[in-house]
């Protein structure tokens, strides 16, 4: 797309005061961005991903009962397809389980999702993951 | 074309022959966005918040764009707002189009699916309608010299240059800032890579614009020292671009419930085309 026409245009010498304000808060805001980026490449530790479970809220649907959670990474590594149970128990027999799987828990973000039982869970469900794969 | 541009009047061939250029830069410019999966899928799920905020600023930049680089030679902000307004419809029509004759969008969809979805490809298209009119059009313009406003010192100027950087920026990032290849490499990538992703930027940046003998391309004054244009340019550019790529993946979902940390890390990698195609502006637009 380049017009062959154009002439090559020529930058002055000493430019004015605003190019150089801008210039310079630009090499500042950037200095800063390498700075923070090499300072979390410095202090990152290599471990693999953390990840705990947090019920956000229950409530009863048509048809079932949605469970809202946060799935949290406390680690400095990226977790993929991170697959979530939940399970509901009564007695020693687990009366339901469903699943799901999130593409993505980033590090040290969180990452809301949502199962559907059908049986009641209030006090006898939990969430947990069970496994993920690196990106 | 030469004998048309004597005209005063108002012709009617060419009016037509400028829409026509509208629509083909449309589809030029946005098409990889058009056939962008993801694309489709935000156009469901987008917060209507952030879509209206997208819509709203493409309004100026339209105008900015149109009294820059617009396809006649505008004089006023009057005509340039009439160009605007004529390259979004035509974005609006490109990609409604386009989705339906992919059968992306069928009569089946409710309507604020529809809407959105089109809504969210109407913003690229109507960059692409604008820069087709006058990109498009320029080529075989024997007296192209005398209506390129870049000759005109009152609109070259510094504040000009940034806003064409942003474009660029804009533009090339918009084409791959829904794609989930963007928070993928920043996950894949450590911040070592990242930094490197960075200075590499800002080098291909500067090599675009000032190394590389492009047409179009930027010489410095006789005795300038080269940390001069890094500075007053190079580096503002890229700060340009930087915030256009987090602007395009806060407005696409990428970012949220993501720490600072990645959020940046995903920012780096988009940052990388924007830079570029920031570059670019400056040399062809």
């Amino acid at each position: 797309m380049a017009k062959p026409s154009k002439s090559r245009s020529i930058e002055s010498g000493d430019g004015h005061w605003i190019e150089w304000l801008t210039g310079s808060v630009s090499a500042i805001a950037v200095i800063a961005l390498i700075g923070w980026v090499g300072f979390e490449a410095a202090t990152q530790s290599d471990g693999a991903p953390d990840l705990s479970v947090k019920t956000i809220s229950s409530a009863s649907r048509d048809g079932g009962y949605l469970v809202m959670f946060d799935v949290e990474n406390a680690a400095d590594r990226t977790a993929a397809d991170v697959v979530v149970r939940g399970e509901i128990t009564a007695g020693n027999t687990v009366v339901e389980t469903v699943e799901i799987t999130l593409d993505y828990v980033p590090m040290h973000s969180r990452t809301r999702a949502g199962l559907i039982f059908r049986n009641e869970p209030a006090g006898r469900s939990r969430i947990f993951a069970t496994g993920f794969s690196e990106p | 074309m030469a004998i048309e541009q004597t005209h005063v009047n108002f012709d009617h061939s060419r009016f037509s022959k400028g829409l026509a250029r509208g629509l083909a830069g449309a589809l030029l410019f946005a098409l990889p966005m058009f056939l962008t999966m993801e694309m489709w899928e935000l156009g469901l799920y987008i917060d209507r918040s952030r879509l209206l905020l997208l819509l709203l600023v493409n309004i100026p930049l339209l105008i900015l764009l149109a009294r820059r680089i617009g396809f006649e030679n505008i004089s006023t902000w009057h005509e340039a707002v009439r160009d605007a307004s004529i390259a979004y419809f035509l974005g609006l029509l490109a990609s409604a189009f386009v989705l339906s004759a992919l059968g992306v969008l069928s009569v089946g969809h409710a309507l604020p699916e529809a809407a959105g979805m089109i809504a969210i490809q109407t913003v690229p298209a109507s960059i692409g309608a604008l820069l087709g009119r006058s990109e498009l059009g320029g080529r075989d313009d024997d007296d192209e010299d005398a209506q390129d406003p870049l000759d005109d010192d009152a609109q070259s100027g510094y504040g000009g240059e940034l806003f064409m950087m942003a474009v660029g920026a804009l533009f090339l990032g918009l084409n791959v800032a829904p794609t989930e290849e963007m928070i993928l490499i920043s996950f894949k990538m450590s911040a070592w890579h990242a930094i490197a992703l960075i200075i590499s930027s800002i080098v291909l940046m500067h090599g675009f614009v000032y190394a590389l003998s492009f047409s179009g391309g930027h010489e410095l004054e006789e005795g300038t020292p080269v940390w001069h244009a890094l500075i007053r340019f190079t580096l503002p550019g890229y700060a340009v671009a930087f915030a256009i790529s987090f602007y395009c993946l806060w407005t696409f979902h990428r970012l949220d419930g993501i720490e600072l940390t990645q959020a940046i890390m995903s920012t780096v990698v988009l940052a990388f085309p924007s830079a570029i195609g920031a570059a670019a502006a400056r040399l062809i637009l």
